[in-house]
C-alpha cells in the first residue's frame, strides 16, 4: 500500500476543511467511509491519494421513511437498507437491488454513500499493471475498446472511456427519481441522482459532480404512485456475489391492465445508472402486452454501441426491461 | 506485475500506531495498530488467531469471516478504525470450554468440513444466520453463506450441517471391524472445525524472512537486470535479491527428462505471471518494495496466444529447442476407423473449445524452509512431498536425502499444488541465508503464476450403424500447454486412451498433442484433460441417439463397457464396470424427468412464457493412477511400547479425506477401533513414499498399500501370540490382548524391544497397480482399474435472457466399494460443482480474471440438489473392492448440463463457459427460430 496520512477529524466541517474529493484519481485528498471499495483500492495502488479523511461516525445512518418519501443517511449500511420494513414495502426495487448485490459481509459493512461512489469494475482500471486507462491516469488512453470489453458500458460511453457503473443500489433510486444531498463548506445543496454521475466524455477521471470537500450526506427517495409496484431484475453470470451483466430496475403505476405511468433504468450497461425516459414514455397508456413492450423497449438501444465483445448487452437490456415490467405488472 | 502486498504490517498510515482497543471472544483487547490495519492481520499476526483465513485479502472468498458486533464481515476489508470498541468473534470463540458449538458438531457428523480452509470462515457466515434464526429455510442458509466460497464440497454438506445445526449430536466411531463401509467423521476433523488446523501460513516461525517473487507483467519479452545491489543497500532490511544466476539448477518440471521451467526466469520471459526475481528481507521490506523500484529493462516480444499460432508454418518457438512448438502427443489406433465410418447408419461430428480454468483452491500457495545443517527442511502446502523432495534437491544440486518436506494441512489442491511453486524459493533463500524464509503468495499471483487446466479443441467424429451399435471413434484433441511442460504430457497421453467413452468402440482412432504457447502453464486439473474430452463424446452420443431415434440413456447402456468387454487399447476388463448399473440406477429418475420436463415446457409454451426445462445425461469412465507408469505406495502400521498405534501416511490429505480412510482400512485389516489410530502424515522423513495425491489414486494405490500394512502387523501379532487367523485383538494401554476361542494372551508391549520410533512392531504394505506400457498404437493396459459413472442434470433455461439454472442432479457412480459413502458423497457434490462451473461460468483470461471475483466459480446459489447413488462393482485388487472417486466426480457434469440445455433449447453448446451471451447467440442462430 501507498504511504500516506490518514485524518481522523472529529467532527464534519472538520472533515470537510480538507477538500477531499471521492471519485477522482487525481484528487490529492480522498474521503472513506465503509471501506469496502477503498480498501481494495489502496491495496491495489490503484488509488494513491496522499490524504485519507476518514468519515467513521461523522456521518447520518438514520433511514427515514415519511409520507414524503425516503430518507437515507449516507452512512446506513447496505445490509440495513435492504430489510427496512418501509424499503421492502414500499420501494421493493432498493431493497431487491441491494440484496442481489454483493455478499452479506460486505452488504454489512459498505454504505449507502460509498455505494454510489464504488468505483468501476474495469479490469484495466483495477489493474496498474496496464499503462492506459483515462480514469486511472489521465491522458493515459483507454485498453478497454479494444481489449477484453464484455464488462463494458454501450451507452453513455465516449472514446476514452467505456467503463460501467458497477452500482445496482443507484439503478433502483435512478429509476425512482431519487437525489442526493451534498454537504460542503458552502453550505448544503441538493442534486437529483440522475446528474449526480457525469458522462466520462474526455474526462473520465472526473465521475461526480462533488466538488473538493463535499460529501454525500444522504439519499431521498419521492414517495411516487410508481414505487410500490417496483422490481430489480439483474442477469448475471452466477447466482451471487457478481456484478450485473445487465440489470433492469422498473417501477410501475398500474390502472387495471394499463400502465398509467413507468419508470425504468438499466444498469451493467451505462457508463452512469442509466434511466431510458424515451422508454417511459412509450410505455406510458400502453398495455403489458409482450409486443408492446418490446417495442417500447427497443427505444432503450438508441445512441447504443457495442465494442465487440460487448455487443450481445444491446438485446439483451431490451429484454431485461420487458422481463421486469412483466414481473413488476404481474404484482398485486 | 504482483503488487506490493498492503499485508505487510505498519502498512499504511504515518499517523502514529494507537493502541485500538476492542473485545475479542469475549476478553478485551488492545493492539498498536493503524487506523488503515486490516483486522484479518491484526487477529493473525498480532493475536496468534490464525483460525481466521485469509485466500483473496480482498473481499471476495469470504474465508476472513468475522463477526463484527454479531454480523459477518470479511476481516480483510475491515479497517482498524472501525473495529474500536466493538466486539469481535472469531471462529475460535465458538468453542466453549472445549466443547464445540452444536453447529461445529454438525459440520463435523455431515462432513462439512473438506480441506478445512474456508470452514471458519463458514461458521461464521452461517453463525451470523443462527442467532437470529435457530431454524433457518434453506432459501435464508444459501443467502448466509451466498459470500462465502468453497471448493471442496459443493455446499451441499454444509448446507445440511446449518440447517441441522439445532439438532446435531455426536457421532460414534465405528466399532472394530466396521470401520469401511463406515460414515465416519473426518480423523483431522476436529481441527478443522475448531480453526486450530495448521495451514501453509499458519505456522511461520516468528524470526522468519519474508521472500516476495517479483514476476513478469510481459507474456513474452527479454530483460536484463541493472545494479540489483545499489537496490539492496538503498533499502535496510532487504537482504538479498535472488535471480537466475543464483539458482544452483534452474529448471524443474513433473518428468524426470523435462525441466524446462526455471526457477526464476534467465533473461528472457515466457509467461504474464513468471517468476524474475525474490526479493529476500524483512516482511515490511519486501512487501513494501514496489516493483517500478527494480532496475528490469524489459524488451518486449511477441507472444503466441494460442494453438493456432503455435502450429501455424513457421511459428516462432515458445522453446528453442522444441520444434513446432510441440510438447508431446500420444494416440491410440485400432481397427479400421475409415471402413466404419463409411458403412455407419449415423455419424456424429464435433468440435469442442474449452477455456483455461483455475484451480481457485482456497488456500493460497504457502509455505517456509529452514537450514538444518547441511539438510533443508521445508514446510509447505502441498500434494506431493516426495516429489517435492526430489525436485528440490535437483535444483540444490543437494541429495534427496539432504531435504525434508513437512507438509502442512493443504487447504485445497486440486492438482494445483503438484508442481513446484514456494518451494525452490524459501529452500534457496534459507539455504544462503542460514535464517528461515516464508512466502505466501498473494492470490492475483496464485492465479497468474500457477498452473490451469488445460484450454483444449477437439474434433471428434463417432459413428454406429444396425443395431444402435458404436461402430468407429475419430478423435483429436489439441491441447494448450502454456510456456511450460508440466503435466502436458499426461494429458496427452491420458486424453487418446479415454477418448471413446466408456463405451465399446470396436474402430477408434485418437490424439492427443499438447503445443506451446506464451500463456500459463497448463498443469493437472482434476481429471487430467478428460473433462474436456468428455463433453465431446457425450455429445456424440446425444447426437447419434438422436439420429438413430433412440432414447439418449438407453443408447449408452447398450453401448456401455462391461465386464468381458475389451477398450480401445485392447485391455480385457476382468472386473468392476459398473457403468450398465449406473445407467440402470438412474433409468427410473430419467423417465420421470423427461415426463416432467415435457410436462413444463408444455405448459410454458401455453402460458407464452421464456423457460424452458430439459434434462441431460453424461457418462464417463477414468483409469485411477498414473498412464502406463508404475506408481507405488508404501504404508507402515507401528505398534508403539506405550501402546500408541501409528498410520505413518504418507498419502496427502488435501481435503478429500484420505488421512480417515486409510485408517478406516488400517484398522480393519489389523482389527483394532480406528479411535485407536494415531496419525503421522506426510514427512518425508517419517513417512514412506505413497506417491502424488493425484489420478484419483490414494483410496486404489495407498489404500490398498494400508490394507497390506494392517494385515501385515496382525500376522506379525498373530505369531508373537501364536494365535489362530480368527483371533481377536484388544489394545488398552501398554496391554494387548489377543483372544483366540478360549484362548486369551496379554501382551505387555513395555517389555518388547522398540525400533527409534518406539514401535515394537512394524506393518508394513507397499502396491504398485499393475500395468503395461502402451505401444506404438496405443495399445496395452495403462490402468489397473476404472471408475465408471453416470449422471443426469436437470436444468431451467431462460430463453429470452440466456441464463442457465441447474435444478437437481443424479450422480451413479461405481466407486467399487465406498470405503467411506460420506467422504465418498463429498467428493462426487465437489466434483459435480466444479463440473457445473467448467459448464456454466467458469474461464480464465490471463491478466484480466487473477482474482476470485472476476474469475467466477460457483455459490452456494449456483448448487443445485444432488442425489448421490453409489454402486458397487468390487474391484478385486483394491482395498475391500473399493477404486477411486476424486477426479470422477466432475467427468460427466459438464456433459449432462450441456445436454440438458439442448434438450431444453434445441441448440447444442460445445464452447464452454456457457455464459448468457453465448447462449443467446446460439439461440439466435438456430435456424428458423427465433425465441
Amino acid at each position: 500500500m501507498h504511504t500516506f496520512i490518514l485524518e481522523r477529524p472529529r467532527d464534519l466541517a472538520a472533515a470537510l476543511a480538507f477538500h477531499a474529493q471521492a471519485g477522482r484519481n487525481d484528487a490529492p485528498a480522498e474521503y472513506i467511509a465503509g471501506g469496502t471499495d477503498m480498501v481494495q483500492l489502496l491495496q491495489e495502488h490503484v488509488r494513491r491519494p496522499e490524504r485519507l479523511v476518514s468519515l467513521a461516525g461523522l456521518l447520518d445512518g438514520h433511514i427515514e421513511a415519511g409520507p414524503q418519501g425516503l430518507r437515507l443517511g449516507a452512512a446506513a449500511t447496505m445490509a440495513d437498507v435492504a430489510v427496512h420494513p418501509a424499503v421492502v414495502e414500499q420501494f421493493p426495487v432498493i431493497s431487491e437491488a441491494l440484496l442481489n448485490s454483493a455478499s452479506p459481509q460486505v452488504r454489512n459493512q459498505a454504505t449507502m454513500g460509498g455505494n454510489l461512489l464504488q468505483r468501476t469494475r474495469c479490469p484495466y482500471f483495477r489493474d496498474v499493471g496496464y499503462a492506459a486507462c483515462n480514469k486511472r491516469s489521465p491522458g493515459s488512453g483507454c485498453s478497454a475498446i479494444d481489449g477484453e470489453n464484455r464488462w463494458h458500458a454501450v451507452v453513455g460511453t465516449s472514446d476514452d472511456c467505456i467503463a460501467a457503473n458497477p452500482s445496482d443500489l443507484a439503478v433502483a433510486l435512478v429509476a425512482l427519481e431519487a437525489g442526493v444531498e451534498l454537504r460542503g463548506a458552502g453550505g448544503q445543496r441538493f442534486v437529483p441522482l440522475i446528474d449526480f454521475h457525469r458522462l466520462p466524455g474526455n474526462t473520465p477521471h472526473i465521475e461526480s459532480v462533488l466538488e473538493p470537500g463535499e460529501v454525500i450526506a444522504a439519499i431521498t427517495v419521492p414517495a411516487s404512485s410508481t414505487a410500490r409496484r417496483s422490481h430489480y431484475l439483474k442477469v448475471r453470470d452466477r447466482a451471487s456475489f457478481e456484478f450485473a451483466v445487465v440489470s433492469a430496475a422498473v417501477a410501475l403505476d398500474m390502472d387495471g391492465g394499463r400502465i398509467r405511468a413507468a419508470r425504468v433504468a438499466l444498469g451493467g450497461v451505462g457508463t452512469k445508472p442509466w434511466r431510458v425516459p424515451k422508454v417511459e414514455a412509450a410505455l406510458a397508456g400502453g398495455s403489458l402486452d409482450p409486443a408492446v413492450l418490446r417495442r417500447a423497449a427497443a427505444l432503450a438501444a438508441e445512441g447504443a454501441q457495442g465494442r465487440g465483445h460487448n455487443d450481445f448487452k444491446i438485446e439483451l437490456m431490451q429484454r431485461a426491461i420487458v422481463r421486469a415490467i412483466e414481473t413488476a405488472g404481474a404484482r398485486a | 506485475m504482483t503488487p506490493p502486498d498492503a499485508g505487510a504490517r505498519q502498512n499504511a498510515a504515518i499517523d502514529g500506531d494507537a493502541a485500538v482497543r476492542f473485545i475479542v471472544n469475549g476478553r478485551p483487547a488492545a493492539v498498536a495498530a493503524s487506523p488503515l490495519t486490516r483486522l484479518a492481520q491484526v487477529l493473525r499476526d498480532d493475536l496468534g488467531l490464525t483460525g481466521t483465513k485469509i485466500g483473496c485479502d480482498a473481499g471476495d472468498c469470504g474465508a476472513c469471516t468475522v463477526l463484527l458486533d454479531g454480523r459477518q464481515v470479511c476481516a480483510c476489508l475491515t479497517p482498524m478504525g472501525q473495529v474500536e470498541g466493538r466486539s469481535v468473534e472469531t471462529v475460535e470463540g465458538l468453542r466453549q470450554d472445549g466443547t464445540l458449538s452444536k453447529l461445529q458438531q454438525a459440520f463435523l457428523a455431515h462432513g462439512a468440513a473438506q480441506c478445512g480452509i474456508c470452514t471458519p470462515g463458514m461458521l461464521m457466515s452461517a453463525s451470523d444466520l443462527l442467532r437470529r434464526t435457530a431454524r433457518p429455510s434453506r432459501a435464508e442458509v444459501l443467502d448466509a453463506i451466498g459470500g462465502t466460497l468453497c471448493r471442496c464440497t459443493g455446499y451441499q454438506k454444509i448446507i445440511d450441517a446449518v440447517l441441522a445445526a439445532a439438532t446435531s449430536a455426536g457421532v460414534d466411531s465405528p466399532p472394530v471391524g466396521q470401520a469401511v463401509g463406515a460414515r465416519a467423521i473426518r480423523v483431522d476433523g476436529i481441527a478443522k472445525v475448531a480453526g486450530t488446523e495448521s495451514y501453509g501460513a499458519d505456522a511461520i516461525p516468528h524470526d522468519a524472512l519474508w521472500l516476495r517473487v517479483v514476476r513478469s507483467p510481459h507474456a513474452h519479452a527479454r530483460f536484463a537486470l541493472g545494479d540489483l545491489e545499489a537496490v539492496r543497500r538503498a533499502h535496510p532490511g532487504l537482504e538479498q535479491i535472488l535471480t537466475a544466476r543464483d539458482v544452483p539448477f534452474n529448471g524443474f518440471g513433473i518428468y524426470p527428462d523435462i525441466k524446462d521451467q526455471p526457477v526464476l526466469a534467465d533473461g528472457i520471459v515466457r509467461y504474464r505471471g513468471e517468476a524474475v526475481l525474490a526479493l529476500v528481507g524483512t516482511r515490511e521490506v519486501v512487501m513494501r518494495l514496489a516493483d517500478e523500484v527494480l532496475p528490469i529493462v524489459w524488451t518486449m516480444l511477441p507472444p503466441i496466444t494460442g494453438v493456432d499460432e503455435a502450429r501455424a508454418p513457421g511459428a516462432a518457438l515458445v522453446q528453442d529447442d522444441r520444434p513446432g512448438n510441440l510438447l508431446m502427443e500420444g494416440g491410440v489406433r485400432c481397427g479400421d476407423v475409415e471402413a466404419a465410418l463409411a458403412n455407419a447408419e449415423a455419424v456424429a461430428e464435433i468440435a469442442v473449445e474449452t477455456p483455461f480454468v483455475e484451480h481457485a483452491y482456497i488456500e493460497p500457495e504457502a509455505g517456509w524452509a529452514r537450514r538444518v545443517g547441511d539438510r533443508l527442511e521445508i514446510h509447505v502446502t502441498t500434494q506431493t512431498p516426495y516429489m517435492d523432495r526430489d525436485e528440490v534437491a535437483s535444483v540444490m544440486r543437494l541429495k534427496p536425502q539432504q531435504v525434508r518436506i513437512v507438509p502442512t494441512a493443504c487447504g485445497g489442491g486440486f492438482g494445483g499444488k503438484l508442481d513446484l511453486s514456494v518451494q525452490p524459493l524459501v529452500a534457496l533463500a534459507a539455504w544462503r541465508l542460514g535464517r528461515p524464509v516464508a512466502c505466501i503468495y498473494t492470490r492475483p499471483e496464485s492465479m497468474a503464476a500457477t498452473t490451469k487446466r488445460h484450454p483444449a479443441r477437439i474434433q471428434a467424429r463417432f459413428a454406429a450403424t444396425v443395431g444402435e451399435r458404436l461402430t468407429a471413434c475419430d478423435v483429436d484433441a489439441v491441447f494448450d500447454t502454456g510456456a511450460y511442460a508440466s503435466w502436458g504430457p499426461t494429458v496427452a497421453n491420458r486424453v487418446p486412451v479415454h477418448a471413446m467413452g466408456p463405451y465399446r468402440v470396436p474402430n477408434m482412432r485418437s490424439r492427443g498433442a499438447a503445443y506451446f504457447t506464451h500463456n500459463p502453464p497448463s498443469g493437472a486439473f482434476r481429471g487430467f484433460g478428460v473433462p474436456q474430452a468428455a463433453i465431446a463424446h457425450e455429445a456424440a452420443m446425444d447426437a447419434l441417439a438422436e439420429q438413430l431415434g433412440v432414447d439418449r440413456l438407453e443408447f449408452r447402456h447398450r453401448n456401455a463397457l462391461r465386464v468381458g468387454d475389451r477398450t480401445a487399447t485392447g485391455q480385457v476388463l476382468h472386473h468392476s464396470a459398473g457403468l450398465a448399473a449406473c445407467l440402470e440406477a438412474l433409468r427410473p429418475r430419467w423417465r420421470d424427468s423427461l415426463r416432467h420436463v415435457a410436462a413444463f415446457n408444455a405448459q410454458a409454451r401455453k402460458a407464452a412464457t421464456h423457460r424452458r426445462r430439459g434434462i441431460g445425461i453424461g457418462c464417463m469412465w477414468y483409469g485411477i493412477g498414473n498412464t502406463s507408469m508404475s506408481n507405488p505406495s508404501t504404508m507402515r502400521v507401528g505398534l508403539g511400547r506405550d501402546g500408541t498405534l501409528t498410520l505413518y501416511n504418507g498419502a496427502v490429505d488435501i481435503g478429500q479425506g484420505s488421512n480417515t480412510i486409510m485408517i478406516q482400512i488400517a484398522a480393519d485389516a489389523l482389527g483394532l477401533p480406528m479411535a485407536q489410530f494415531r496419525l503421522v502424515a506426510g514427512d518425508t522423513d517419517r513417512t514412506a513414499d505413497a506417491g502424488k495425491t493425484s489420478a484419483s489414486r490414494q483410496t486404489f494405490v495407498s489404500g490398498k498399500a494400508a490394507e497390506l500394512a494392517g494385515a501385515d502387523l496382525r500376522r506379525q501379532i498373530l505369531r508373537l501370540a501364536n494365535a489362530g487367523t480368527n483371533a481377536a485383538l484388544a489394545l488398552d494401554a501398554a496391554v494387548l490382548t489377543v483372544s483366540d476361542g478360549e484362548t486369551v494372551r496379554r501382551i505387555d508391549l513395555a517389555a518388547l524391544a522398540a525400533d527409534p520410533d518406539g514401535n515394537v512392531l512394524v506393518g508394513k504394505g507397499t502396491f504398485d497397480p499393475p500395468t503395461t506400457p502402451l505401444d506404438a498404437d496405443g495399445q496395452g493396459v495403462p490402468y489397473a482399474t476404472y471408475a465408471f459413472a453416470a449422471q443426469t442434470a436437470e436444468v431451467e433455461v431462460d430463453l429470452e435472457l440466456g441464463t442457465t439454472k441447474v435444478l437437481r442432479i443424479v450422480a451413479a457412480h461405481d466407486v467399487g466399494r465406498a470405503i467411506n459413502p460420506m467422504q465418498v458423497e463429498g467428493q462426487i457434490e465437489g466434483g459435480i460443482a466444479q463440473g457445473l462451473g467448467l459448464a456454466l461460468m467458469e474461464e480464465y483470461l490471463p491478466g484480466r480474471t487473477e482474482n476470485l471475483h472476476d474469475y467466477l466459480i460457483p455459490t452456494a446459489g449456483d448448487m443445485p440438489l444432488i442425489e448421490t447413488i453409489l454402486i458397487e462393482d468390487g474391484e478385486p485388487l483394491g482395498p475391500s473392492g473399493a477404486k477411486g472417486v476424486g477426479e470422477p466426480g466432475l467427468v460427466p457434469t459438464a456433459p449432462a448440463i450441456l445436454g440438458a440445455i439442448a434438450h431444453a433449447t434445441g441448440v447444442r453448446l460445445t464452447r464452454v463457459p456457457v455464459l448468457p451471451h453465448r447462449l443467446r447467440a446460439a439461440l439466435q442462430a438456430k435456424p428458423g427460430d427465433r425465441p
